[in-house]
């Protein structure tokens, strides 16, 4: 038995190491894979984000509508108020948040479908307001970014992610130990159950939506930071909603860690088959995303926790 | 059922009323709404179907109907066919790829958590149009047909004939599938299974079977209507998302399992869409104003179940 005890407290610390290794790794190559870091790092934190609202069992698929509008606030911001990139990320983030807050306010009356799609409508109504609000957003063209954050270098630029990434973990860690945890999970299993126990439902899911949206916005204002440019086709792209949504759940819902291996593993894969299949390399996102649901739905990480946790009573 | 008469009687009263108005101030918002309902209302009825029997919010619906358009341009386009004749191998063509998709991927979740189906079905949707997109490029196709451009003149105004084919195919859908929900066996059965799954099963109802047959023939009916919609539209492989939700809403708007209803609510839809299309300046809003009316609706309908 102590056996299996000591192997179960040994490797998280060999994941640890594997994570910090291929954290650490672009540092010390090119700026090719400094690209696909930034990118990984991106979607991962998107991820992380739209797992975190998930826990409480809504499904929202407005991250692309939250990170258009994200990366809109930060080039506007920058262009009429002459704003640094990090002031610019902050800004991003504080009416992602704000906009989140009020919408939310409404919103999230609405259960299951009605949610999901109502979330849906909210991001094509954000980009059909910036798309048609000519003056003030440069219309279908979208704008320039006067001045990218490190003038684009590559290695400063890696380690914004990097940090920001790291920052949004520890945050999700923290919301897994907190009160907030037990609420949102209560919320998940039974709404009544956890209304008749004194949960303030509504005021809990509206600090996850509003935070979740900040981080969303702020994961926006960072890619228009390396990229330098927003239009409404790019900026409000599905893609936004779909490959994080593929990466949490490959990884595994409910967790920090799935979120975390999912976009490693997706983002990695997925810049071999841009390589092999350049137009449409989406589809297998779309084929994981069915495989998963049908017959692993625990993901990655929950599969690894289950074979662990079977060699442990073996052992015993 | 008293307070509902009212409502009923109020709202067709100002039904009427916009409609005079229309009539008597400019005329083509009405003829091209009413053409936009008739779009609205035949997509959006085999949604009502899935929804209202096998209860799946089908997330793929868009892009089914895109894959549909697809079929029927390769078809006529192989065999010289004109895209309305096409209709008949697409439909059948489709009935069969319904089977598949149900049987290989949402049959699975059915007694799954709502959200597995939601994310499941927005996957199916992300294969469908990926795998048109490697197979047939992004480039919008379209086929030129003659009559499409066919127009008429009453009085001043002047407008195209053939745009309403589209509430015509929509009031034969919902003749058809309310004469085979409310005559046939099959479809009494069906019926039966989209009140009470349990107790349809209780009573030795094949239920699994009843969903097959419900989604499949659901299917077909997309691909009839993905026949209509490559004569007078261009095609490309995000051509259907935007359905997906448009029908999503009409059926919230009509009330799950309602059919009939389908068809006020599109008219809603597609008068105030075209509406806003006639103000100058209006053109690029007029999605805008779609949305905000889905999520107005939505919400409305939400609150009231809670009462």
């Amino acid at each position: 038995m102590s056996e299996a005890v000591q192997r179960k407290k040994t490797l998280p610390y060999i994941f640890m190491a594997l994570g910090i290794v291929i954290l650490i790794m672009p540092f010390f190559s090119g700026p090719y894979i400094q690209s696909i870091g930034r990118t990984v790092l991106t979607y991962m934190i998107l991820a992380i984000s739209w797992d975190m609202l998930i826990r409480s069992g809504q499904l929202s698929f407005g991250i692309a509508g939250f990170f258009g509008l994200g990366s809109y606030t930060a080039v506007l911001s920058a262009v009429n108020l002459s704003f640094g990139p990090f002031m610019s990320i902050i800004a991003a983030a504080v009416i992602a948040g704000a906009i989140a807050f009020l919408v939310g306010a409404v919103v999230l009356r609405l259960r299951g479908m009605y949610f999901a799609i109502t979330t849906l409508a909210l991001g094509e109504l954000f980009k059909i307001t910036i798309h048609n609000w000519h003056d003030f957003t440069g219309g279908p063209n979208g704008m320039l970014l006067p001045k990218l954050a490190f003038d684009g270098a590559s290695i400063p630029t890696y380690a914004m992610m990097l940090v920001f990434a790291l920052g949004i973990i520890a945050l999700s860690e923290y919301f897994k130990k907190s009160k907030i945890h037990y609420a949102l999970t209560a919320i998940r299993d039974n709404e009544i159950v956890a209304k008749s126990s004194g949960i303030n439902i509504y005021k809990f899911l509206l600090i996850a939506f509003t935070i979740t949206a900040a981080i969303q916005g702020a994961a926006g204002a960072g890619f228009a930071q390396l990229y330098g440019f927003v239009t409404p086709e790019s900026s409000f792209n599905a893609n936004y909603t779909l490959i994080p949504l593929a990466m949490a759940l490959l990884g595994g819902m409910y967790s920090t860690w799935g979120p975390v291996i999912g976009a490693v593993v997706l983002g990695v894969l997925g810049e071999f088959l841009k390589l092999f299949i350049p137009y449409g390399h989406l589809v297998v996102y779309g084929i994981i995303i069915i495989l998963v649901l049908l017959f692993m739905p625990q993901g990655i990480a929950g599969l690894v926790s289950k074979t662990l946790k079977k060699r442990g009573e073996s052992y015993e | 059922m008293n307070n509902k008469k009212i409502y009923a009687g109020t709202g067709i009263g100002a039904a009427a009323l916009l409609a005079v108005f229309f009539l008597y101030t400019n005329p083509t918002v009405l003829v091209y709404g009413v053409q936009r309902a008739g779009i609205y209302a035949a997509i959006a009825l085999p949604m009502a179907l899935v929804l209202g029997i096998v209860h799946i919010v089908n997330l793929a619906h868009g892009e089914m109907m895109m894959v549909a358009a697809y079929l029927s341009y390769f078809i006529s386009k192989t065999f010289g066919l004109d895209p309305l004749l096409a209709a008949i191998p697409t439909g059948i063509i489709m009935f069969f790829l319904g089977i598949l998709i149900f049987k290989t991927t949402i049959s699975h979740t059915l007694n799954a958590p709502e959200l597995n189906q939601l994310i499941l079905t927005f996957g199916v949707a992300m294969v469908l149009s990926q795998t048109v997109n490697l197979m047939a490029t992004s480039q919008p196709r379209k086929i030129s047909l003659d009559y499409v451009s066919s127009s008429a003149t009453f009085g001043n105004v002047s407008f195209g004939v053939y745009d309403f084919i589209f509430p015509a195919l929509a009031i034969v859908f919902l003749l058809i599938l309310m004469y085979f929900l409310k005559k046939t066996r099959l479809g009494k059965a069906a019926s039966a299974v989209g009140q009470n799954p349990r107790g349809a099963r209780i009573v030795g109802i094949n239920v699994d079977l009843t969903y097959t047959v419900i989604f499949a023939i659901a299917s077909a009916v997309i691909g009839i209507f993905g026949s209509f919609f490559i004569t007078k539209f261009s095609i490309f492989p995000a051509v259907g998302g935007a359905y997906t939700m448009k029908s999503f809403a009409l059926v919230a708007m009509a009330g799950i399992g309602k059919l009939p209803q389908i068809i006020i609510a599109s008219l809603i839809l597609g008068v105030a869409e075209s509406f806003v299309m006639s103000i100058p300046g209006g053109a690029g809003w007029a999605p805008m104003i779609f949305f905000s009316l889905i999520i107005i609706v939505i919400l409305s309908r939400s609150f009231r179940s809670k009462q």
